[in-house]
Order: C-alpha cells, then structure tokens, then sequence
C-alpha cells in the first residue's frame, strides 16, 4: 500500500485502468450493448446502500461502490444478491430510509436486465465426476441386474408403498393408500432383499441441497474397499438366483453344449457393458472382460461362477461407480453428447442408468432432439421407476429426515407418543403423499402452498384435532405401527392443508417444549423460497426452552425480541422472523393453538416481503399465493440443482426464470415445470474443463489446497502390479 | 446366549498380544534398532470443566447457561511461559494418577475461530488443522489435510493403514452435521471416515480372506479407470485421482497385511459380537483395537474420537447416570449440571488413563514401552463447553518419553496457537516441516536432543 496522501492519484489512475482491461473482453462478447445505470439507480445506491456497503463497511462482505460505475462484469452473484435483497424487500432495513415502490420497481429491472446481458458471458458451474450415491447404486445394480427384490434396505426411501398404489401411467392417486414408514414404522426396513450385503454409510444431504450433490461424493480408500466387498457380495448373495435375478437366463446361465465361448461371452458382455457404462463399449475394454472370464473358465471356475465374477468386477469398475462428463465429447460449445444426455435424464427422474430405449436414442443421436427429449421425459414420468425420483427429491427439498429425530416433550406432549412408536410415523407420510399426488396427477404446483385435500391416516387425523378434516369422525380406532392405510380427505378449513402447515413440518421445526418460529422462517426461506438465510453467527447463544423467571408472562414473540438486540442480528431476522411468527398458531405437535400456556394469546401477524400484510393464516396463505410466482422459482431452481447435482450459479438465472414463465402459462402444473428443467439450457450443457493432450497427470497433485507440499506421491508403476 | 463379553477379548489381547512384537521383520519399514514413533489422538468433545481440569482454576467463576458469544476464559490465566513438575493433580486429572510421571500438561494452547460456522463443527474438524482464518477458499471451514494424513504421508508408507480413524459416536441417527463427527480429513471438504463399530473395525485389521480376489478385480478395473481418465477435463482428472489412490492404498495394505497374516493368525482375538456394550466397554474395546494396531505395527498413526462435538440426541453413560444424557445440552447449563458435566469429564478421562497404562504395560524389542514410542494427545476443541472458548485448550501429551521431558505441566505464553504443538510433533515424528497451519513455533522446553 502506498502511503495514504502521497501517491493517490495513481491507484485510482490503476483502477481505471483495470476497469477498462476487465470491461474490454466482455463487451466484445456481447451482441448488445449492456445496460447502464440511470442517474437514478445511481443515486439510489449511493443514498440507500453505501452507508453500509462501502469499502470500509462492507456488511455481509458487500462492497458495492464498484456498481456505480454500471453492472459489474464477472461479478453476477454480487448482482444478484443485491437484486434479490431489493426484490426480497429485506434491503434497506426497515429503519432506515425507504425508496418509493416505483423506485425500487425500476431498479430491479434494471438490473434484472443488467444481468440477463452478462449471462451469456457468465459460464454455467461444473459439476464435478463425482461417484454414485448409495440410493443410487442401489437402483443401478437393481436395473442393471433386473433384481426381484432390493439390494439393501434404505431408511432414505422413507415411504414404502404396500398397495402398488404408485401408478404414474394412470394419471391418479387411489382414495385409499397403504404406506410404511421405513425410518420410524415398525418392521418397515424389513424388506426382500438380497442377504449377506451391507449397505455402505448414508450419504448425508448437503446443507440447503441434496444428497447427490457433487462436490460431497468423494471416494476414500475406505469406501473403495466398501464397494469393491460390495459387489462381490451382492454376486456372491445367497439370493442371487435365477429367480431374484431378471438376466439370468441372458447373461448368467451357462450357453449351449456346442456354442463358441468366445461368441458367447462377446455377444452376453457387450451389451452389459454398455448398460452398465451407459455408452457403447470399445472393443479393447471389451475384450479385457471377455479374456477375465476365460481366464477363469481355463481355471475351471463354472460358467455361472465366472459370469459373477466379472459382473462383481463390472460394479466397481469407476465406468459405473462414476458419474461424470467426457471431455472430449459433445460440442465444443459445452453442451452434453446424446449419452451423456441420457444419463442425465435418467439420474434426474429414475435415480438411475438409462434404459435400453434412451441408450438406443442416443445411439441415433436423436435424444437431443427437442421433441424427442419432451417425449422421453414424459415417458418417464409415466413409468413407475418415476418412483426414485419420489424417494429421493421430496424428502430432501422438505428436509424432512429432520423429522426422524423430532422428540416432543413426553410430559408436555403425552398424545405424541402411542404404542412405542410416535404420532411421527404418520405425519411425515403425509407432505410425500401430497407430493407424489400432485406429480402424478400433474396438478399445479401451488397446492403444496395450499391445498383442498389431504391423505390422512386415523391416527393422523386424531392428531390434528380441531384441524381434522373431520372433527366428529376422529375417534376411530387408529394406532397403526406398520403398513398405514391412508386415506384422500377433502379440507375445508384453509388453516390446514398444503405443505407448510403439516404437522410433520410443524413438529420437525420445533423444539422438545415450545415452538421455534426463526428455525420454521429460516425453512420457509430456505425450502419455499430458495432463498436460505445466512447462518447465525456462532457467538449468538439460542433462546432457552423454559422461560426464565422474568420472562414467565411475556409471550415467545416478545422473549425473542428481548433476546436479539444486536443491530446485526435483525437484517436477517426481520426477513426470517414474520415467515415463522405466521406459523404460532401450530404447536410443538402442529395443533391449533389460539393462546400460549400462559393464556396470552398467539399474536401471528406480520407483512409478507414487508408487502402483504397479515392476521390470520388464511390471510399469510393468500399472501403466499399472491407471490406464488416467487415460490413457483425456488421450487424450479431447487428442481434444477437436483437434476445437475450442483449449486446454481448466475448463468443458470435465466433458464430457472423461463422455466417459471413456460410452467405458469400451463397452470403451474408440476409435470410441465419438470419438463422445462429437462429441456432448459443448463440441463444440456457442460463444463468439464480442459482436456490435457498427453502427459500421464493422473499422480500429480491436486493443487496446493487439496493436499500439501510433503504429500509424496508414489510413481504409477505401483499400481500396474496385478 | 452368547457369553462372549469384551473380557474374553481382552484375555486374548493380555495373552497373546502383550507379547505381540512390532512386526517389522515383515513390514516394509527400513530395519533399525530402536522402536519406531506412533502419533495417536485422543479427541474429547464439548469441552470440559474448566474449575476441575486445570490447575488454579478451582475458584474461579461458574460459567452460567450458554455463554456462546463469550469465546473466551471468564477467569484470568497466567500469561506467562512456566515449566512446573506435575505434582498435584486436579480433580478431573486424578485418573493419571499412577502415571503422571509419564505425562505432561499443556496449558494455554489457542486456536483461532474463523467466523461462519458453528462454533462445534469448527472446533472438532479443524482441531488437527486449523488453517490461518480464511486462507481456504471455497469452504466456511479453515480445515486443510489433518495432522495425521500429513504425519502419514511420510511414516505412514510402510505399514498396512496408512492412519486408521477410530470413534466412540454410538449414535445411529444421522442427524447432525458431519463436521460434528469427524477429527480426521483428507483435505477440505474430504472426510476420512471413521469406523464406530469394533466388528468393522476387527474385519479390518485381522480379516485377509479376501484379498487375492481382490487383486484380480482391481487389475482388471484399473484400466477402465486409466482409459477414462483421458476422456475427463483438467479438473475432473484431478479428482478423480482419488480413484487411483484409493485402488493404491487397498493394493498396498492387501500386501502388507499378507505379509504380516501369519504372525497375526497366532493371537487368538474373538472377533467382538454385536452385544451391546456398556459405554466404558465400548469404549476401552476400540481402545485396545488401536493399541494393538499401534503394536503390531498395522499403523503408526490413529484418531480415536471418544463421541461426537453437539449431538443432542442423548446416550447413555452406563454407570454414571441413570437415564441417557445429552453431554452437549448439559455442557449449556454448567451451573445446575456442574457435578454430573465433571462425571463426564472424569469418565472420559479414566477411558485415556486406561489406554495410556495400556501402552505402557506393552514392552518393545528395545526395552521400552509402546508408551514411550507415542505420542498419545488427549484434548478438546473448546476450553469450556459453556463459554465456548477456542482459546486456553485442555491438552495432554502422554508419552512420548523417548522425546520429550514428561512429568511436566507446561504453561505455553499467552497467545500461542496449538498448532505449535502440532508442529512440535510432526517435527519428533521426522518430517521436515517448518510450519504447520497457523503455527509460529514449536514447544518450548520439552523436546530432548
């Protein structure tokens, strides 16, 4: 740093400079010209937000002087986040100077513009190889071999269908369903299934993502060995018979007398391979499988024998175990091959390979076709494997596995518990049922805000109490433990219905004695909107369960209030706060409440993005409805990183905003939103990065933070020993 | 019935693996004379109570529910480098009683939090690494290669486990973070994952059964992986380097432990069952898994976790209370739960003291004991589970005696990152390291040369 003074002329000379070098390539990639500020957006920032988002505040990290020199290349996050917390309403705080509505509508299009003029500069984010997750491989190897029963029981799969009511071809959900809970019913883990074969370790969903998120599914030696046991006990099963296994006869069995082995087993791995590689084999990886089972035949190892050998080998070889882009395919544009397409599609909707008729598309590059594409998606969404995509997205956009270690207080919340199990078995059924009716029905995504029917179990029902949907009928014996009947309720009362207001949502953001209204704001941000508020910072000690002496007669709303008094506290919680204060009419089990324990009453009332005001829950769902828009994009872009396993980045802004333009103008049906995903821009393209030509990298380090300068790194002959 | 129980598993280990040598004749390690260096740590979570673990701090003040935005000692500590005999013990340090000799107490340690995080998640992943704040890009979590993969990286090389990952987290809930979980990382956001169940972690050091098998596959599936390797980007071949090193290290460890097989089918261990074990059990059975690993020579580097950082799903602590307990809800109300929050720091002291006597009851080729070949590190992420402190951390090294002045209650100068220490044993264990995450030096006064 030159010193303060002296020399100042000269940085700022420097940063002109950069300016012009940075801005240079960028507008040569544009057709158009970029949008400028007007004087008025100019103005706006330097009144509204430089007090605290200059240079040396810098709040939240955000510096945004270098905006008004107009829309920063290269720095479309930034954008972004200030777009959103305008469009939000969380910017300026609620004390501080206010622009107009006509202001503050002007300036976020003109930066909604701003940004759509960098997107095409702005590259979509990698996603990383990255290997199968468990749910994952399970499905593979079930497809792969065309098992009769599961490989290993997943609690992940957290609703099993015990009345073959998943039938997406027809279009309807049955009045009448039978489901289990695997994580909490009884004996619900229990399930045919191939013995002898241990499950490796769950892979834990990333914070506000999924479990299939890229950058969490690495390989340590650990897990290599787990995999590598894996399929050789999966071939080695005592249930590994022609019975439980669909290619048997096609792969497994032994040929005819007279056949020529070599023909034989070229003609059976062939297409093996290919499935199991989804993308044609070369000859030379074939001919290394084939030359592997007549080694063993030579050795008189039985044909059968063999045959599992290979495919034991096959399941760990990283060209299944591995999801990933070529490099050296596809367009130069960075758009998938026909292949890659297919995996895609299938990951997304099946958790699983392709099929043989997409490996066959692709194969006349047809797949990427437009309308080709629309009609496989739909396809698939017609076929019962739609039932992975059930098991894996719902629960995790709803993260509802936080349910599984809800435990109300047993003396505050007697009714929660029955048998020796806990009214949670049910609840968490409900919001998957919901999902899964509005998939298979195609109906608009709006009801997951508010909904007029429900499936509800006897139990659940009871549960509710005056928010059943029948209060008079409630006293039927109801106390199932495994397989639950569950039944399609009409609701009439707008208190209930949709998914925030479940009580599995309920109790899940809830403490053991009292209800957690920041924790359910912070899920409604994160899973409704998709907009995650930042974490509190680690200094901040949580508000107590009980009440202190001296907060006995205040209710929660004003124990919070007195609890957060830091100035830096409140950005957040002014936008998290009213979303979970509208929600205190819920308690700790998701039952009405009017008053607290104290008998003050439940004051629930708040502003929606400070625009919608509210008194009842009725009123905050017609003013969730009124932004259905607004939900209808996080529910979009929650859809799309799931179906790319990765984080979106400001180049995927567009495509989320088109995919809500496309779905709303067809009734914001959720069928349709998904196949907007399937035929959005980011979902064919890639960045996989450079292709090195030659040189054997595959030692070298992995960059200075991947592992430190004394990690030596033996020479690759080691591994070529056999 | 099965009448196993963890002290038939022990017979077998008192029997026949007392007298288990360090099989170097079969390992790959260079011949020599003297008995090679182990590092273990001992990672204890939440904290402790400060009044009944450190020396001179009896008095001082109680901290009162959840002092989360404190971060620091609510009571004065000496600021000043001091080196004292370990005469008398503190409460919570009675358990070492009969081997304080062989002991030394390291006071005044630091870390440093980086904002953005729980402050638990932080405090147990980054223990072994604590990067300087914010030098990690792509991460809220200062968090590098750990101290036992880099220590590996170089004595690791010769023996079947590079490190082995031990932990006591008996939870069957996932529930919490895996930043709670786990001491031991690769690299940033790249756990090594630790094994919880002492049947798992016994398959892994006895059972050989499947190895060649395993040779076959691998060499077959090898060149799938180098043939794709052309196919992928820059980026994604460097990840996907993890393939090839992870195929590496099974080739290698399937090869060592072949050659080590015979004299190991001569201890009769019991494969442990599933019974449920009492939480002292439980723990002393994975304790004397990672004794015998550091014995034998099946490694030379271990973690052992005694339970997870923040779970609040309660488990029982047999013997100490009657219903299951959430040491982290506890940990938040030290002034009504100071009596049962000091059983558990007692308790998870008397699981060390007995791993430390076990160590030293094991007599080497040279002469000495395995204690005094390792250096075996108890400590916590947090001074205090209440204040949630970073800074003045409970550290004990035990053993060691071949390096370092044992016996010693050390009091490091105000402001001296743990990361010292680190260094300080990375450096016995012969690396050549100049510096190691935050440090700024080594340990004064402790190393002999």
């Amino acid at each position: 740093m030159p010193p303060a003074g002296k020399t100042r002329w000269y940085p700022s000379g420097l940063l002109v400079l950069i300016l012009v070098l940075v801005w240079l390539p960028v507008r040569r990639g544009l057709t158009q010209e970029p949008a400028s500020w007007s004087p008025g957006l100019v103005r706006g920032i330097q009144t509204y937000c430089l007090d605290c988002h200059d240079a040396t505040t810098a709040e939240a990290g955000l510096d945004l002087t270098a905006l008004l020199q107009g829309p920063p290349a290269g720095r479309a996050d930034s954008l972004r986040q200030v777009l959103d917390a305008l469009d939000f309403r969380e910017m300026p705080p609620v004390d501080a100077p206010q622009p107009t509505a006509a202001e503050r509508a002007e300036w976020i299009q003109t930066l909604r513009q701003a940004l759509q003029h960098l997107a095409p500069t702005v590259a979509y984010p990698p996603t990383p190889i990255r290997r199968m997750n468990r749910f994952q491989y399970n499905n593979a190897v079930t497809d792969l071999f065309e098992l009769q029963c599961v490989v290993f029981t997943l609690p992940e799969r957290m609703m099993r269908d015990h009345s073959g009511y998943f039938q997406p071809q027809s279009g309807r959900m049955p009045d009448v369903v039978t489901v289990g809970s695997r994580p909490l019913g009884k004996s619900q883990m229990i399930e045919r299934r191939l013995a002898g074969v241990a499950a490796f370790p769950q892979d834990l969903r990333a914070e506000h993502g999924f479990d299939n998120q890229a950058d969490h599914l690495s390989l340590s030696p650990l897990l290599m060995e787990a995999f590598l046991k894996l399929g050789e006990s999966i071939t080695q099963s005592p249930d590994f018979v022609p019975r439980n296994v669909g290619i048997w006869k096609r792969f497994f069995a032994p040929p005819a007398g007279s056949a020529d082995t070599s023909e034989v087993l070229t003609g059976r791995l062939r297409p093996f391979l290919t499935r199991a590689f989804r993308r044609p084999v070369d000859s030379e990886t074939l001919q290394r499988y084939v030359g592997y089972v007549q080694g063993q035949l030579a050795e008189d190892v039985p044909f059968p024998e063999a045959m599992k050998n290979v495919a034991a080998a096959v399941i760990a070889s990283p060209r299944f175990l591995y999801l990933y882009d070529r490099a050296d395919s596809g367009t130069a544009t960075g758009t998938v091959d026909d292949f890659e397409l297919a995996s895609r599609l299938s990951f997304f909707l099946w958790g699983s390979l392709p099929d043989e008729q997409l490996l066959e598309l692709a194969e006349r590059q047809t797949l990427s076709q437009p309308h080709v594409l629309r009609e496989e998606a739909v396809r698939m969404l017609q076929d019962r494997r739609l039932k992975r995509f059930c098991d894996s997205f719902p629960a995790q956009w709803l993260q509802l596995e936080r349910i599984i270690s809800a435990t109300p207080s047993r003396e505050l919340f007697p009714d929660f518990y029955y048998l020796k199990y806990r009214d949670s078995m049910h609840m968490m059924l409900e919001p998957l049922l919901l999902f899964e009716t509005v998939l298979i029905e195609n109906l608009p995504v709006t009801h997951f805000l508010d909904a007029d029917f429900s499936y509800r179990s006897n139990l659940l029902e009871e549960a509710y109490g005056e928010l059943a949907s029948n209060p008079q009928a409630v006293n039927q014996p109801g106390g199932q433990v495994g397989p639950l009947k569950f039944r399609r309720v009409a609701l009439t009362d707008r208190r209930t219905g949709g998914l925030i207001t479940n009580a599995a949502v309920m109790t899940m953001t809830s403490g053991t004695e009292r209800t957690k209204p920041i924790t359910r704001g912070a899920w409604i941000a994160s899973v409704i909107f998709n907009h995650p508020p930042q974490p509190p910072p680690a200094d901040v000690p949580p508000l107590a369960e009980h009440p202190s002496g001296a907060e006995q007669d205040l209710t929660l709303r004003e124990r919070i209030a007195a609890h957060r008094q830091r100035s830096d506290c409140r950005g957040c919680h002014e936008k998290i706060d009213p979303l979970g204060f509208a929600l205190e009419n819920y308690d700790v089990i998701g039952r009405w409440r009017d008053r607290y324990e104290n008998e003050r009453p439940v004051d629930m009332s708040g502003s929606l993005f400070r625009q919608h005001e509210f008194q009842s829950v009725v009123e905050f769902k017609d003013a969730l409805l009124s932004e259905k828009d607004r939900f209808s994009r996080g529910l979009a872009a929650h859809l799309l990183s799931f179906a790319l396993a990765r984080k979106l980045g400001a180049a995927d802004q567009a495509a989320v905003d088109h995919i809500v333009e496309r779905t709303a103008e067809d009734g914001d049906r959720l069928q349709t939103m998904i196949l907007e995903v399937v035929l959005s821009p980011p979902f064919a393209a890639k960045s996989p990065g450079r292709l090195d030509g030659g040189g054997d990298a595959r030692f070298e380090p992995a960059g200075p933070q991947a592992r430190p300068s004394v990690r030596q790194v033996s020479p690759p002959q080691t591994l070529e020993q056999p | 019935m099965n009448a196993w129980n963890r002290r038939t598993f022990l017979q077998g280990l008192g029997g026949a693996a007392l007298a288990l040598p360090w099989l170097e004749s079969l390992s790959l390690a260079a011949p020599s004379t003297t008995a090679p260096t182990r590092m273990a740590h001992f990672y204890v979570p939440i904290g402790v109570v400060r009044r009944g673990f450190f020396p001179g701090e009896a008095d001082h003040v109680i901290p009162k529910g959840n002092l989360g935005n404190v971060m620091q000692s609510l009571g004065q500590q000496d600021p000043n480098f001091s080196v004292r005999p370990l005469d008398q013990l503190t409460p919570t340090l009675q358990p070492l009683e009969a081997i304080k000799h062989k002991v030394t107490l390291l006071t005044g340690m630091d870390r440093v939090f980086q904002q953005g995080t729980d402050v638990h998640a932080q405090c147990a992943s980054c223990y072994l690494s604590s990067a300087r704040p914010y030098t990690v890009q792509g991460t809220a979590w200062p968090l590098q290669r750990t101290l036992d993969h880099v220590v590996a990286d170089q004595i690791g090389k010769a023996t079947p486990f590079a490190t082995l990952e031990f932990s006591c987290n008996s939870h069957r809930d996932n529930k919490e973070s895996i930043y709670f979980d786990n001491i031991s990382w690769y690299g940033t956001g790249h756990l090594a994952p630790s094994i919880r169940d002492p049947r798992q972690m016994y398959r892994r050091l006895f059972s050989t059964s499947e190895i060649s098998r395993y040779r076959e596959v691998t060499g077959l599936v090898l060149e799938d992986a180098r043939s794709l390797q052309q196919q992928l980007g820059s980026t994604d071949r460097q990840k996907f380097a993890e393939y090839f090193e992870s195929i590496r290290a099974i080739e290698k460890q399937m090869a060592r432990l072949e050659k080590m097989r015979a004299e190991l089918a001569q201890t009769p261990f019991e494969e442990p069952t599933d019974a449920y074990l009492p939480r002292g059990d439980y723990i002393r059975l994975m304790g004397d898994l990672m004794v015998v690993a550091l014995q034998t020579g099946l490694t030379r580097v271990a973690t052992f976790m005694v339970g997870p950082e923040r779970w609040d799903t309660p488990y029982m602590f047999d013997g100490l209370f009657d219903k299951p307990r959430s040491h982290h809800q506890m940990s938040h109300n030290q002034t009504r739960e100071i009596d049962d929050l000091l059983k558990i720091d007692r308790f998870h002291m008397e699981q060390f003291a007995y791993l430390v006597q076990r160590l030293d009851a094991i007599e080497e080729a040279d002469g000495t004991t395995l204690l005094d070949n390792t250096l075996f590190t108890y400590g916590s992420g947090l001074g205090d589970g209440s204040t949630h402190q970073y800074n003045d951390l409970p550290i004990i090294v035990a053993g060691g005696g071949r390096h370092v002045r044992t016996g010693q209650h050390l009091n490091l100068p105000e402001g001296t990152p743990l990361a010292n220490l680190w260094l300080t044993q990375a450096k016995l264990l012969g690396l050549p390291l100049q510096e190691f995450a935050d440090s700024t030096g080594t340990i004064p006064d402790w190393v002999v040369r």
